[in-house]
């Protein structure tokens, strides 16, 4: 009986370490190989930052910099960053079943999607997801298709999103001047 | 650069590396245009230009030990003056800066062109970001490719176009004074 | 319209000269600082040297421990900074489409008078 119990105590712990990994673990995509699309790129960029290596990276990140104390903030509670992003010489170049495979993840549950645009002007079209658990969120991930260039990010981890908003000003990104209007 | 200049060029380096004191200051002169003109339009005030490109030359005084070559200096000259100015910028926290005075015209600028609009793209360029700024006056007063410009401010490439293309972008809209055309919703599906 | 931009930028920002006297200013404020160097290091070559042995000998042992690691992290940092950039140039065009979006449409001229 006592022995019953304490392997139904084991399993139940288990389980529940099991889960909380598990829940990281869904806000991470997986991202295929897109071995079709690199081969058809003029330039591509891949960008794999586990646990270590964004703290690796934040060790080199200098605080008196204001570019570099923004990224400090936003990977505070991130546990992985993954992009990948293609550019082409000619519209469209990419084909869309590459992009199916994620976005059938994204229709799990947990994420929800935050914000679709389709832009006639630009053909443009943007799609941001984030996955929610109670009232955290806990991943990001955007699909940018672009006439020239592809893009899909995945961030897993605590993210504050008002954070990575005040990323206009740095790396090039413009200021978007958004009127204070609902 | 014909082959008699690139010659003397590296004949004066040599014999300043050697503590030539006239030779360093044939170097001064050599660069002092390139190294000033940078610091002024990062800076937009003539008396921290001089000082910071002063302090350039000060500097490199001190490496001539470890500059290689002509090309060398060259790289090392924008790359100190880029990452001094920016550090500059960034310890004022202005980044709104004015357009230098009218009434101090300012020495070989007399080309062909626009004046006025030549004097109105300086001070746009004046009030981009420090690092966009820094971008663009590599870009277009020194002539330096991307690649170029990101090695000089150890930022990756991608970043160096992001900075270009939203400059100019900028630029364009200030100079023509247009807003972007909105785009009406569509219902097309998605990929 | 791009072309004349660039070709207007380089027009408006030639190199210009530095006030009068620049070069001279700079050879006299290095020559001062040479004497200044050459001075505080004549008093100090003996502890300076033994301290210099100490230095090296512990700089041989990890540097190349410290470089292999900073260039990893340095390699990360990059990443990082190329990962956010993108991140925030997607978000931002996600954002201009959805204030595109929220301004009222602009009737069409119908050349009525």
């Amino acid at each position: 009986m006592r022995a019953s119990l304490s392997r139904l105590l084991l399993m139940l712990v288990l389980s529940l370490a099991g889960s909380a990994a598990a829940r990281a673990a869904d806000a991470r995509l997986m991202l295929p190989e897109f071995h079709t699309l690199e081969a058809k790129a003029s330039e591509s960029v891949s960008v794999t930052l586990d646990s270590s290596l964004l703290a690796m990276a934040a060790r080199f990140l200098d605080p008196n910099r204001p570019e570099d104390a923004a990224a400090r903030q936003i990977i505070a509670g991130l546990t992985g960053i993954y992009v990948r992003s293609f550019t082409f010489d000619s519209d469209f170049a990419y084909p869309k079943e590459d992009v199916a495979s994620v976005r059938k993840q994204l229709s799990a549950p947990g994420w929800q999607q935050l914000v679709q645009v389709r832009s006639r002007k630009d053909h443009n079209d943007v799609d941001v997801y984030v996955r929610v658990e109670g009232d955290k969120t806990n991943g990001l991930a955007i699909i940018a298709s672009e006439p020239r260039e592809f893009t899909i990010v995945n961030i897993v981890g605590a993210i504050d999103l008002q954070k990575l908003h005040e990323l206009e000003g740095h790396f090039g990104i413009p200021q978007l001047k958004l009127d204070d209007k609902k | 650069m014909t082959d008699g200049d690139a010659c003397s060029a590296c004949d004066a380096l040599a014999r300043a590396r050697s503590g030539d004191a006239a030779a360093f200051t044939t170097l001064v002169r050599r660069h002092q245009r390139a190294v000033y003109s940078l610091a002024l339009r990062m800076l937009s005030d003539r008396g921290k230009a001089e000082d910071l490109a002063q302090e350039v030359f000060i500097r490199l005084h001190g490496k001539l030990a470890l500059v290689q070559s002509e090309t060398h200096l060259l790289f090392w000259l924008r790359q100190v003056t880029s990452r001094l100015a920016i550090d500059r910028l960034r310890r004022e926290t202005r980044y709104e800066q004015l357009p230098l005075p009218q009434d101090l015209p300012l020495a070989a600028e007399s080309s062909s062109g626009d004046p006025l609009l030549q004097q109105q793209l300086r001070g746009l360029i004046a009030q981009l970001p420090a690092a966009a700024r820094a971008v663009v006056l590599l870009r277009y007063q020194e002539d330096l490719d991307p690649s170029e410009i990101a090695q000089v401010l150890e930022m990756p490439v991608n970043t160096v176009k992001s900075h270009l293309k939203r400059s100019l972008e900028r630029l364009r809209e200030r100079l023509t004074g247009e807003a972007a055309v909105p785009a009406p919703r569509t219902d097309d599906a998605p990929l | 319209m791009s072309d004349d931009l660039e070709k207007q930028l380089r027009e408006a920002l030639r190199h210009v000269d530095p006030p009068p006297g620049f070069a001279a200013r700079v050879s006299a404020r290095t020559q001062s600082e040479q004497r200044h160097r050459w001075l505080a290091a004549r008093h100090r070559w003996v502890p300076a040297t033994l301290a210099a042995s100490v230095l090296l000998s512990l700089l041989v042992a990890y540097g190349w421990q410290l470089r292999h690691e900073r260039e990893q992290g340095l390699a990360a940092r990059q990443q990082l900074i190329e990962a956010l950039r993108l991140t925030g140039e997607k978000l931002d065009l996600a954002y201009r489409g959805v204030q595109d979006a929220s301004k009222p449409a602009v009737p069409p001229d119908t050349g009525d008078t």
